[in-house]
């Protein structure tokens, strides 16, 4: 075992809290699981090396208060983070009507009752850090949307990580029956940071869920997380994931149609600067009939930058007249640039129609050299046009002040990408 | 301003052009017919350097420079512009930011300021207007979705927005209706002057209603068999190309 893994199982013995006997399963999970190496095939091109010793502060008690990023025409309601410990008062937001929200330490029973409703019942239980979370997570938010509720606020959790901290923090969201929200997850911050967040949504029969992930943190940080998806019938998720690398980065994004009808389209965009890493792991399962899926991944990696993208659907044998897309396009900015990628369709029924493909993109000449014949020198045509394989995608996000705020963020990242 | 001398030019080892001759000075609309094959595209993208398609003998000198020296962006930027009969779809990059960035590198090269946002965007609200094309079309990707008569009408916006001092539209009029024609026609007559020339390819007679040339060439062959004035297009319009063969056969 990891000497940081071992750290990790003595710190979640000593926090003694409702979560207690969650804490404690995973404890005992936890000892049963080997340390993953490169023959571990869900760990394969991610190498865990930088976490097996570490060694990092815990988040102290009061952390100096931060403003959320400030996005231009959002107006979300913030709930604020910082290496895992809320500096919003959870308790006194002025929430939408229909929205209730906790923090997940907060002592009441209708809270926590609300809480273990969601709890671990989207997410992979068996994945390692799924699992640290469990044990160490001591905060995080508990959101739940009544029946019928259409918020129109987007509702935005920020998660700021600072150097030398390791923080874990969870977000569970309850969507109620014909409901409808914007969640983002934010993610943010510089340095040799370590954070683990997991995000579980469970969206109830013909809710709307949007859905935003986005990580971005400074080339040093190791980020490790999930957002889990639990689909009701005839419900919709429109998900947009968007990551930076870093020295460690992995997301997983699991999306389980738990009944007919559903429908789940996720974007997901990375932009690799040189020797940064990032890792996407997607599970979409289809348990029962009539459902339909789209994914696109389009990444763009930067000399000796490496992308992992493992994209699986799986089709169980009930669940007929599936519609099932999964693609992933990669960009590589120079030969030094590594992306390897695995979509695979694991399909149990025979009614089905699916697609699915990798490819390493290349620029199309004709479009070049339209470009080049309205003035536009060589090098900046294929500027724009490696940009333009990303914002397509960025342009299809639903919520136009994410989109104005975040193409900017994006391009000057990408600027920083190019080779000298 | 243009002079193209015994041009020669092979697409993938097949001899395409075959010693074309052409003048022309400046405020002159020159009008390009002939049959399918004859070389009419061709004669676009050689002058606008497309990559597949090599010059193998012949001189093109373009206000005074050897316009066969320099590169496809170069050569926009000296004032050649090229409408294309199939412009493609570029999806990720919108219109808006495709144009900023070429009208501002041809200002450059003139020696002009980079426009400011707001005298950008009133010169292309402009220009949308002038060939009837909704505002929104600015935030579309390039292309992206477009009929193919927006599309052509997409060319003649730039085409406006961009100044250039020669124009070569290739088959600006195939697929378009009466009105969209007219569209078209009326954004590049609005572009007339005695320092800008056209050279307007094209398959049929009818664009030339409604863009009077001052000559008509004959293409064939790869080679200009007979020039004359706008009455050259009537006659074509009478008797279609099947003239040519006869004139091959006589000329042999």
């Amino acid at each position: 075992m990891s000497q940081w893994l071992a750290s990790v199982i003595d710190r979640a013995n000593s926090v003694d809290d409702w979560l207690r006997p969650v804490r404690q399963e995973a404890v005992a999970q936890l000892k049963q699981t080997a340390w993953p190496t490169r023959r571990t095939e869900a760990w394969r091109y991610t190498s865990l090396h930088a976490l097996k010793d570490l060694t990092l502060a815990e988040p102290t008690a009061a952390p100096a208060s931060t403003e959320a990023p400030a996005i231009t025409d959002l107006n979300s309601l913030d709930i604020v983070f910082v290496d895992g410990v809320p500096t919003t008062d959870i308790g006194s937001l002025n929430t939408p009507e229909g929205v209730r929200i906790y923090a997940l330490d907060n002592a009441s029973e209708e809270a926590q009752t609300q809480a273990k409703k969601v709890m671990n019942q989207a997410k992979n239980a068996s994945h390692l850090f799924g699992l640290v979370n469990d044990a160490l997570a001591q905060q995080g938010v508990v959101i739940d949307v009544a029946d019928g509720a259409i918020v129109e606020q987007p509702i935005r959790v920020v998660n700021y990580v600072s150097a030398g901290v390791e923080s874990h923090n969870r977000v569970l969201v309850k969507l109620g029956a014909k409901a409808q929200a914007t969640i983002i997850e934010h993610g943010a911050g510089q340095g040799n940071s370590m954070n683990t967040a997991f995000a579980e949504y469970l969206v109830g029969d013909e809710a709307k869920l949007e859905h935003y992930r986005f990580a971005l943190h400074g080339a040093d940080a190791i980020h490790i997380g999930g957002s889990h998806f639990k689909l009701g019938e005839a419900s919709r998720l429109n998900s947009t994931i968007v990551g930076y690398g870093s020295q460690v980065s992995r997301i997983d994004t699991d999306i389980v149609h738990a009944a007919e009808h559903a429908d789940a389209k996720m974007n997901c965009i990375y932009l690799l600067a040189p020797s940064e890493h990032f890792d996407l792991h997607s599970l979409i399962e289809h348990a029962e009939p009539n459902g339909t899926t789209e994914q696109n991944a389009r990444g763009i990696v930067g000399d000796k930058g490496r992308a992992v993208f493992s994209g699986r659907i799986l089709i169980h044998r009930d669940a007929q007249k599936t519609l099932a897309e999964l693609h992933n396009r990669n960009l590589l900015l120079s030969r030094g640039a590594q992306v390897s990628t695995k979509p695979a369709l694991e399909i149990y029924a025979d009614d089905v129609q699916c697609a699915h493909g990798a490819t390493i993109a290349e620029i199309e000449e004709d479009d070049l050299y339209y470009l080049q014949t309205r003035g536009i020198s060589r090098e900046q045509a294929l500027v724009m046009l490696n940009f333009g394989f990303i914002q397509e995608l960025v342009k299809q996000m639903p919520n136009k002040a994410l989109s104005a705020w975040l193409e900017p963020l994006l391009r000057e990242r990408f600027k920083t990408m190019e080779p000298a | 301003m243009l002079k193209i001398e015994g041009l020669h030019a092979n697409v993938e080892g097949n001899e395409i052009l075959k010693g074309l001759d052409m003048t022309v000075n400046p405020g002159e609309v020159h009008a390009i017919m002939g049959p399918n094959g004859a070389g009419k595209s061709t004669l676009g993208y050689v002058l606008s350097a497309r990559e597949e398609y090599e010059v193998t003998a012949g001189k093109v000198s373009f206000k005074e420079q050897d316009l066969l020296e320099l590169e496809v962006d170069e050569r926009a930027r000296a004032g050649v512009f090229l409408a294309f009969q199939y412009p493609v779809e570029i999806p990720g990059v919108s219109n808006m930011e495709f144009l900023k960035e070429s009208v501002n590198a041809v200002r450059k090269e003139r020696g002009q300021e980079a426009l400011t946002a707001a005298e950008f965007l009133k010169r292309a609200k402009e220009a949308c207007k002038q060939v009837n094309l909704p505002l929104d079309f600015l935030k579309r990707g390039v292309n992206e979705g477009f009929s193919g008569g927006e599309k052509k009408r997409n060319e003649i916006m730039q085409m406006i927005m961009l100044e250039p001092t020669l124009c070569i539209l290739d088959e600006s009029d195939s697929g378009l209706d009466i009105d969209a024609l007219k569209v078209v026609a009326d954004g590049v007559n609005s572009q007339r002057s005695d320092d800008r020339s056209f050279i307007v390819i094209t398959h049929y007679q009818r664009l030339l209603d409604f863009i009077k040339p001052d000559f008509v060439h004959i293409l064939a062959d790869g080679k200009i068999v007979k020039s004359g004035g706008p009455e050259l297009a009537k006659e074509v319009e009478a008797s279609g190309y099947a003239w040519l063969e006869n004139h091959e056969e006589a000329s042999a």
